[in-house]
């Protein structure tokens, strides 16, 4: 989020002296000691015998499970495949969703009729959760890759078509009016003016589907899966190998993290003029 | 811009969808087990409605789920908007928790529902937690941000009036923020929400979730649309409820 270059600006804004910032090199520094404290505080609970090591296992462990599974897979699959299907399925259903979403979204933005004619059944869509239809898209679909795959896209689609859809509503009309009187056709318009100013908005909602669809994939693995991390966290309750259950969850905090900072990546090459309108 | 008659458009898409709907089950072109048709549709949710569904009301299914959502969501955004409070107000104590609360809030939930199993047991308990943990980071972020973004005259000005630190956090602070407060409540009850039929799937013996799921594995696909249809309705009403609060409580937000 670029902390650093935030205390300042927000000074300038004039905003609450208290809720200013530490410098960013010492947050970053007390950031990282309060998580090796609670880490080693972890450890001498369960050393001290406080709690029993195999129902909580300490970071020595959790790192011991890490490199077996890393070396000898887990069950049939390589590490590199869990991690491969989980972001596959995640990926393939986001861009779908947003292959869909994004024109259906510029469409209705762009006309009232399209809105008026598609906009309920997306509204509908966007807060029933996506776990919800599942079981109907097995039912029609059947227990492989199609059905998965489904459920991302009905889960990014709705959040990805009215996030384009407010996006080109949030267009200034003036912008518009100027590029039209200078002689712009409706296609130059939209390609020139609508379409830049909308992006900034757009890459918001990619962001928040694609946080969503990795939320689902892991949702949707726990269910119905013979591979990716959420079936592996699940296959390794059964075998009580919480070690390997919490590989599974620190592994998907670190995809899901750099997921959300490689769009943000993307977003700020992409879409450099954002907030310089 | 002229304005023009647009609910047309919106009477014409349902009554296409919907004459389609009742066309292909009256003319037995899909499997009903595959679509039920509407008539259908209609008489398995009065069915569930007279006589439960495996051992609960349908009533009961829909207050189990409910009150898991409030419980859960409760607990984590009181929890959530003190810590958020905390780290907006204290930048040493924002400094120590913000890479527990990054780190929470991206994280899957149902990744963590299966240690909660394996913790707490199957019951009740595991799926409170886990809507605690759901709701807790998007409350924290959502205070911590309300706090920042207080405009800094409004604190210099119940200074300069003499209020004491406590006064200006308990008359200036706290209602400055609680319009983002509400935001991110709004936003943590649908995470929650979510969550909740997702955990009913995976672990559950009652609850509108796990109706659904139940159903579907003894193919009543009647049941099964009447309750993702039940679903949709209790999260638009959830919504509902908490725009209408937020509109009482913080009645001068956008003013």
């Amino acid at each position: 989020m670029g902390d650093e270059a935030r205390p300042g600006r927000r000074a300038e804004k004039g905003r609450l002296p208290a809720a200013r910032l530490l410098p960013g090199s010492s947050r970053t520094w007390l950031g990282a000691a309060s998580v090796l404290l609670a880490l080693a505080a972890w450890q001498g609970v369960v050393a001290a015998g406080l709690v029993p090591g195999d129902l909580v296992p300490p970071p020595t462990a959790v790192w011991r499970a890490f490199v077996e599974i890393l070396r000898h897979g887990y069950r049939d699959t390589t590490l590199g495949e869990d991690i491969g299907a989980t972001l596959g399925r995640a990926l393939a259903g986001f861009g779908l969703g947003a292959l869909l979403g994004v024109p259906l979204g510029l469409w209705m933005g762009m006309s009232r009729r399209a809105s008026a004619a598609f906009g309920w059944i997306v509204q509908f869509m966007r807060p029933l959760p996506p776990l919800s239809f599942l079981v109907l898209l097995i039912l029609w679909l059947g227990l492989g890759e199609a059905s998965k795959i489904a459920l991302l896209t009905m889960t990014a689609f709705p959040i990805i078509t009215s996030a384009s859809q407010a996006a080109v509503r949030g267009v200034p009309e003036l912008q518009i009016a100027v590029a039209r009187s200078l002689g712009a056709t409706p296609r130059q318009v939209f390609g020139h003016v609508v379409l830049p100013a909308s992006l900034p908005m757009i890459f918001t909602g990619l962001n928040i589907a694609l946080a969503a669809t990795f939320s689902t994939v892991v949702a949707a693995e726990l269910l119905a899966a013979n591979d990716g991390l959420g079936w592996m966290v699940l296959s390794a309750s059964k075998f009580l190998r919480n070690d390997i259950i919490m590989v599974g969850i620190v592994l998907l905090g670190v995809l899901g993290m750099a997921l959300s900072r490689f769009l943000l990546l993307l977003d700020r090459r992409l879409v450099h003029w954002r907030g310089r309108a | 811009m002229k304005t023009e008659l647009l609910w047309p458009f919106t009477v014409a898409t349902a009554a296409l969808l919907f004459a389609a709907w009742t066309a292909a089950s009256a003319l037995n072109l899909v499997n009903p087990l595959f679509l039920p048709g509407p008539g259908l549709l209609f008489s398995s949710f009065l069915d569930l409605l007279l006589n439960g569904y495996k051992g609960y009301s349908l009533p009961a299914h829909i207050g189990i789920s409910l009150m898991r959502v409030l419980l859960g969501f409760g607990s984590g955004a009181i929890v959530g908007t003190l810590i958020g409070l905390g780290m907006g107000a204290a930048p040493l104590f924002d400094a120590l928790a913000a890479p527990f609360v990054e780190f929470l809030r991206p994280l899957p939930q149902l990744a963590y529902l299966v240690l909660l199993i394996v913790w707490f047991g199957i019951g009740e308990t595991s799926k409170i937690v886990l809507l605690f943990l759901t709701a807790l980071p998007v409350a924290a972020i959502a205070a911590r941000d309300g706090v920042r973004n207080v405009p800094l005259q409004r604190i210099q000005a119940a200074r300069a009036l003499g209020a004491s630190p406590a006064q200006i956090f308990r008359h200036v602070i706290f209602p400055s923020a609680l319009p983002e407060i509400f935001i991110g409540a709004r936003l943590a009850v649908g995470i929650v929400y979510a969550t909740l039929i997702a955990a009913e799937i995976i672990a559950g013996s009652n609850g509108i979730g796990w109706l659904v799921f139940d159903a579907g594995r003894f193919l009543r696909s009647d049941y099964v649309f009447v309750g993702v249809l039940l679903i949709g309705l209790m999260g638009l009403g959830l919504d509902f409820a908490l725009r209408t609060i937020e509109r009482k409580v913080v009645h001068w937000a956008g003013k």
